[in-house]
């Protein structure tokens, strides 16, 4: 190589290794709290942390240090951080927003200060620039509410270069609210979620780092954490990542230690009444410990959580990839806890009782399934759910529905009690019919019509796309280009696109006819069988005799599609005569009408007759009979009149 | 227990006795449910009729399909449905508000009472037990609110501990006590109609004293009968519902029709038997002499004015 060439090199690579020669920064690549010899994510972040819990006060001390590393390919000088604590301040916008919508039951009709939660930021230095706490500027990127303090941004005078690193030193107080939502205290137990400066992500150009609204949640970049928790010696503790170390001090508190690899967000939880047990489960990577922190009063439930988590996980590593991490803790929160149902990297909130009956599932099972099985929706596979609420909501939702009718009878999978049935996409159906046709799946979680729409949309009718994508593309193909999404994209943050054109190529079919109104619009989706009737052919015979297998009929069928999402559909057409017709129509006029000469009358017509489509927002309409039934109707006002007949004599009983 | 168990037992037989009153009134609930219950069963008919989706509902019960079903706009409104059976729940009370007397006096004749005569009883005493209702709903309604504003803070106290079970414990021991004390006022009031019907107390104050009275005197033996009683209905109607359950084909619509059916009439007659224990206590009160310690008033000489 020419000397001047060799000296250019040598220049090139000195500006590259900049941030790291300046600094002697790094995100360590240790791999002790996964099942992998190698890192899985490319580690942009890693937290080191120490926080000194008061259980009295409810609130925490504790010093951060966040090492950066500039992967964005371009000089950055700008960095915002997440405190979302501060959303439980009564001038935030999370709390405007849930005052006006309502969120996890909150009506917010009064304001009690035992929900006042924040988070001061004591000292921000960047290492080698300074100290910057005098220069925090909150911002408030989604709305014009300068009060809301959820997001802080630093502006640094020294750009942090491509490939470079940068340390902020930060020291933090949070105020922790009685739970309203995910993340506070309840009676003396503390589930500690959102708790410290999380910083935004570098994602297509632009700092992503919004503000924390109702009912979205988070986004933020894969690292390593390394977190220290001081409490009182009595607490049990639990957190993400894998416990590294737990040290008695003289004052009559202890540190628990917690390492967490290639992960995005750190929860903990004390309370001194839990209840741990511990097991093991051998994912295709490696034993996973599972580590159950239970309510005293829950744990005769503890058998069935154990056996229902260690299915769920089967099915996921079986249909969809594995499970990397060493731990996964399931933490049954406070009874009646508004933080019950939450997940966080390798620790999720779970709910039960202790009156929970076997057929009642859609408590501890089914929270079990929802929140692990976002450990594969949010936790690894890492879209954004603020902008994307459907990719981990719905997709997961989705999954649900495979895996909770996977152990147990689609029809029972939510519900089988006292003859009393909920299957699990009757339960999406539910949720789905409270909105319908308000809002797309695309769009801003925060943007929604309303705290309904967002349910229905992005949990109910993402869930039922993807059920009815199962009837376009085949199960085995669906169940393939999410295996194929999920290896593809873990430890990522892929977008709305990256999982459609990843279905369209593992079916190899074109599907934007689909999700140009499934995802992208908001179309509704209603076909009927408009009217039929079977008519003579001799009508208009005097005396005319209709004798059954001898007598033809002209049999007419109108088909209608009510909204406006069209979708190819089968119609059934039964005849008294036991044979049956099957027709395809494409939906793409208003309404479609099937001829026939037989002899023989229509007894049936059915639209969609194998229960493919599952978003239809009125299946009563799918169906006609010729003959009436009215036993099903009668059977219902039987139970009707059963009621208001009691309620009578309940009222008699006592009045009179 | 012994005298418990005799009152229980007169009651019994006079309510067997009597055995026409629970089926009129059974009939008169039925009737009247079955209006309340029209625009729910026009509107289920209407949407449920055609349709292959009903299969869901009649052979077994679907939960999220009925709740799809009431939600469809052509069902109708909630409140819509649910007020005709509210209404007709409120007539059928107001019919046993005017019957009621013309039962207490068949229950307390040893023979069949005539027809002119159970009218004329009723007409009697219908402005009466108006009054007797008031009478109970100011008392029973503070006593139930006092009771309830109690219990909820005793609960909202157990919620603010670690355990778990101690709220719905709480709620439900509060619960049983304030019913037994609903309950013995429920027998001070059933005393105080059937003194009014037996005596033709036209001053229902006086009948009110006086049941307060003997319920006071009789407290365990009365409120005893009424809680036994009480139990037999609650198993009744749990009976029933497992009956029903167990028992009957989800697609048989008959089936479920006779054992519900079945169990609102024996649940409708423990309440008559109730009522019959109260006038066979009423009857023998009235039979047995009143010994009161009545003791003789000194007479004084009138002074003597020199």
């Amino acid at each position: 190589m020419h000397l001047r060439l060799r000296v250019v090199v040598c220049l090139l690579a000195g500006l590259v290794a900049h941030g790291w020669a300046q600094t002697g920064l790094a995100i360590p690549a240790t791999t002790s709290a996964i099942n992998s010899a190698t890192p899985l994510s490319q580690r942009v972040v890693a937290y080191d942390m120490e926080a000194r819990y008061d259980a009295k006060a409810h609130s925490l001390d504790a010093s951060e240090t966040l090492t950066y590393h500039n992967l964005t390919g371009q000089p950055l000088d700008t960095f915002p951080f997440h405190l979302y604590l501060n959303a439980f301040e009564p001038t935030s916008t999370w709390l405007r927003e849930g005052k006006r919508e309502g969120t996890r039951g909150q009506n917010f009709e009064t304001w009690d200060n035992k929900s006042y939660g924040a988070e001061e930021i004591k000292k921000f230095e960047v290492v080698g620039q300074g100290d910057f706490t005098s220069q925090l500027q909150y911002i408030h990127p989604d709305d014009d509410n300068k009060d809301d303090r959820t997001v802080v941004q630093v502006h640094l005078p020294t750009p942090v270069p491509p490939d470079g690193y940068v340390q902020f030193k930060i020291k933090f107080h949070d105020q922790f609210p009685q739970t309203l939502e995910r993340t506070g205290w309840d009676r003396d137990s503390i589930l500690g979620a959102q708790w410290f400066p999380k910083v935004g992500v570098w994602w297509y150009g632009a700092w992503n780092c919004h503000q924390f609204h109702a009912y979205t949640e988070f986004f933020a970049d894969f690292g390593v954490y390394d977190v220290k928790l001081t409490v009182p010696q009595y607490e049990v503790v639990g957190g993400g990542g894998v416990e590294v170390g737990s040290v008695n001090n003289s004052d009559g508190t202890k540190t628990v230690s917690y390492h967490g690899e290639d992960i995005h967000d750190f929860a903990w939880t004390a309370s001194p009444h839990y209840l741990v047990h511990e097991d093991t489960y051998q994912g295709s990577m490696g034993a996973v410990k599972l580590r159950f922190m239970l309510q005293p009063a829950h744990w005769s439930q503890l058998g069935r959580e154990v056996g229902a988590l260690k299915e769920i996980m089967e099915r996921f590593d079986r249909w969809y990839g594995t499970y990397p991490y060493k731990t996964v803790t399931v933490v049954d929160t406070e009874p009646g806890s508004p933080a019950f149902g939450m997940e966080y990297p390798t620790f999720f909130t779970g709910g039960t009782s202790w009156w929970e009956p076997e057929g009642f599932r859609f408590g501890s099972v089914e929270t079990i399934e929802h929140e692990y099985g976002h450990q594969y929706w949010y936790g690894m596979v890492a879209t954004n759910e603020f902008e994307d609420a459907w990719m981990d909501e719905g997709i997961n939702q989705y999954t649900q529905i495979k895996v909770m009718d996977s152990l147990y009878d689609p029809s029972t999978s939510s519900l089988n009690l006292f003859g009393i049935k909920v299957g699990q996409r009757d339960e999406d159906r539910l949720l789905y019919l409270g909105g319908v046709d308000l809002d797309a799946l695309a769009q801003n979680g925060w943007q929604y019509a309303d705290n309904n729409s967002y349910s229905s949309i992005t949990y109910g009718k993402t869930a039922l796309m993807l059920l009815t994508l199962e009837g376009v593309i085949g199960e085995d193909t669906m169940r393939q280009a999410m295996h194929v999404y999920f290896t593809r994209y873990r430890f990522t943050h892929p977008t709305k696109e990256d999982f459609l054109k990843t279905i369209e190529e593992v079916s190899g079919k074109d599907l934007r006819w689909y999700f140009n109104q499934a995802v992208y619009g908001t179309q509704a989706l209603d076909y009927e069988v408009f009217k039929m009737d079977s008519t003579p052919v001799d009508w208009y015979k005097e005396n005319l005799k209709e004798k059954k297998g001898e007598t033809e009929y002209i049999c007419n069928v109108w088909i209608r599609r009510k909204a406006e999402f069209v979708i190819p559909v089968d119609v059934e057409i039964k005849f008294d005569n036991g044979s049956k017709v099957r027709e395809r129509w494409d939906g793409q006029n208003r309404w479609v009408r099937y001829t026939y000469q037989k002899k023989a009358k229509i007894e049936s017509v059915e639209v969609d007759p194998d229960h493919k489509i599952h978003f239809d927002r009125n299946v009563f309409n799918n169906s006609r009979t010729a003959e009436e039934n009215g036993a099903p109707a009668r059977k219902l006002a039987n139970y009707w009149t059963f009621i208001g007949q009691f309620f009578a004599q309940f009222l008699a009983w006592w009045l009179v | 227990m012994s005298e418990n168990t005799s009152l229980v037992s007169a009651g019994s037989r006079i309510a067997r006795r009597n055995k026409r009153y629970v089926v009129w009134f059974y009939l008169l609930n039925l009737a009247f449910a079955h209006f309340g219950a029209a625009t729910f069963s026009e509107s289920v008919h209407g949407i449920l009729d055609h349709s292959l989706s009903a299969d869901k509902l009649l052979h077994g019960f679907n939960l999220a399909v009925f709740t799809e079903l009431v939600a469809r706009p052509e069902f109708g409104t909630f409140p819509g449905t649910t007020r005709p059976a509210m209404m007709f729940a409120v007539v059928f009370f107001l019919a046993s508000l005017l019957f009621m007397p013309g039962v207490l006096l068949g229950y307390a004749s040893d023979h069949r009472l005539p027809r002119d005569e159970f009218y004329r009883a009723c007409g009697r005493n219908v402005w009466r037990f108006v009054r007797l209702f008031l009478f109970f709903t100011v008392i029973a309604g503070m006593v139930a609110g006092i009771l309830f504003g109690v219990l909820n803070a005793l609960v909202n106290a157990a919620d603010k501990t670690s355990n778990e079970r101690l709220p719905f414990f709480s709620q439900l021991l509060g619960t049983v006590v304030i019913l037994v004390i609903l309950t013995a006022i429920r027998v001070w009031f059933d005393l105080a109609q059937t003194d009014v019907v037996l005596r033709d107390q036209p001053a229902v104050r006086k009948s009110v004293v006086a049941g307060f009275r003997k319920t006071r005197r009789n407290f365990g033996r009365l409120v005893g009968s009424y809680g036994l009683i009480a139990i037999v209905a609650l198993a009744v109607l749990a009976g029933g519902i497992v009956l029903w359950y167990a028992i009957v084909p989800p697609s048989s619509v008959a089936g479920a029709f006779i054992v519900s059916q079945a169990t609102l009439l024996v649940l409708l007659g423990t309440r008559f038997w109730q009522r019959a224990v109260a006038v066979a206590f009423c009857v023998r009160e009235m039979a047995e002499p009143i010994f009161e310690d009545v003791r003789p008033v000194p007479v004084l000489a009138a002074p003597v004015v020199p």
